[in-house]
């Protein structure tokens, strides 16, 4: 399987930015420097275990529901 | 007029009546002063002469004001309510064991404000944040805060005059080593936010495989020793490396724009920073330019686009500082910020999103 990390980023960006852009690159810049680079994975990225379970430990730090 | 600034050269015991000789009765209250002056002292005083106000502040390793950068001076900004309707301000204690208390902090100010933090709108509310410079807690704080709010707190680590043994924060008349200042502005004007750094990247780029986090230090960069890969990347002997520092920091590349994490020192093969600098992040060597040209820039246009702006506050590197010394650039530097009252400091760190080096973070009250 392939693709779940960047949907999981995805939605990350999303719920913390509703849209709007200027949230949107914020969220972003606040992931890379968790250590989450979001250019690093794209639709064909595999499910990779460990990162899924780094992406859940930085959504519940940024308090959004997966 | 809704912003003022004051400045005194020689602090006395009756500082804060000093200040208030120049600000008037003011809604806020911010100050950075050299820890020359007795920071229990000052902040006590501070807080005495002005009863009605919110006061925060910290100690300096240099200061800014209105088109000067000064030494061992108390610097000041009083904001009217008209500019910042409303304040809070808190000082966080023991941040190098938790940050805990942050998310206490952000408690107490949604139960009064009545809105939550994550739901206060960022183009009104602006947060400012003073951490103890030498805590190395600045990465935790920063990013504690960004987890529970969209709001951007700007801000800078306290110094102390470059003697790199005990920096102050300050909030109510309370100060404190091992603590961070929060405060939470709402701001009906508007304001706007200024970064800029005087780099740009080189086609070169090191990423750390093995680092010592808490100790900010990087022992591998592509699996080779740190400073053997640092310096080949600078076409530098090894041991020419730390003589580079200054012009060849490495950035962690964001749109196009570097967060700049600045060397300190080589420690045998490892290379130790002034922030937190993560296994597998994608570092540019960057290239310098120049300061006073960019900062010109950045504020000019950020002038423009805020026709009217009535302050700024300046949280200025000290490593930036001691190049414009070094440049013989410093009045010239000062200058720069003729066109718009301003108080500032030189930091051993400046907060945007994350803890940053060699940068100026500002904040352009409207």
């Amino acid at each position: 399987m392939a693709g779940q990390v960047r949907a999981m980023i995805d939605q990350i960006v999303e719920q913390r930015s509703k849209g709007n852009s200027v949230l949107a690159t914020t969220t972003l810049t606040k992931l890379i420097l968790k250590g989450l680079d979001p250019a690093r994975f794209d639709a064909n990225s595999p499910d990779d275990p460990i990162v899924i379970a780094r992406i859940r430990e930085v959504a519940a730090e940024l308090n959004v529901t997966l | 007029m809704a912003i003022k600034v004051a400045h005194l050269t020689n602090g006395t015991v009756n500082a804060g009546a000093e200040l208030a000789a120049q600000l008037g009765t003011p809604a806020v209250v911010v100050y950075f002063a050299s820890p020359k002056h007795d920071p229990q002292a000052l902040a006590k005083s501070v807080a005495a002469a002005f009863p009605a106000s919110t006061t925060l502040g910290c100690t300096s390793s240099g200061e800014l004001v209105s088109g000067s950068m000064t030494k061992g001076a108390i610097v000041a900004m009083g904001f009217d309510a008209d500019v910042v309707s409303r304040a809070e301000v808190e000082l966080i204690p023991d941040i190098k064991a938790s940050v805990d208390g942050i998310n206490r902090t952000f408690a107490a100010w949604e139960s009064r404000i009545g809105t939550k933090m994550i739901d206060l709108d960022p183009e009104r509310w602006i947060g400012l944040v003073l951490v103890d410079g030498l805590s190395g807690a600045e990465e935790r704080v920063m990013d504690r805060i960004g987890d529970l709010t969209n709001v951007n707190f700007i801000g800078g680590s306290a110094g102390d005059d470059v003697a790199f043994k005990e920096t102050f924060v300050a909030a109510a008349g309370r100060t404190q080593s091992n603590a961070a200042v929060l405060a939470l502005f709402e701001c009906p004007n508007g304001f706007d936010v200024i970064k800029t750094q005087s780099f740009h990247a080189s086609r070169h780029f090191l990423v750390p495989t093995k680092v010592d986090k808490a100790a900010r230090e990087v022992i591998e960069f592509n699996g080779r020793p740190a400073v053997a890969a640092y310096a080949e990347a600078l076409g530098v002997k090894p041991d020419d490396l730390a003589g580079q520092f200054m012009a060849h920091p490495l950035g962690l590349m964001i749109g196009g724009e570097p967060f700049v994490r600045s060397p300190q020192q080589v420690i045998g093969d490892k290379v130790r920073f002034y922030c937190g600098v993560d296994e597998g992040m994608k570092l540019a060597v960057l290239d310098s330019t120049g300061i006073v040209e960019d900062t010109t820039s950045a504020l000019g246009s950020a002038l423009k686009r805020n026709p009217g702006a009535r302050g700024l506050l300046n949280f200025n590197c000290i490593l930036r500082t001691l190049e414009l010394e070094a440049t013989g650039q410093t009045d010239e530097y000062g200058k720069v910020f003729d066109a718009v009252p301003t108080v500032g400091f030189s930091t051993y760190g400046e907060e945007y999103i994350g803890h940053i080096n060699q940068t100026a973070t500002m904040v352009l009250f409207r």
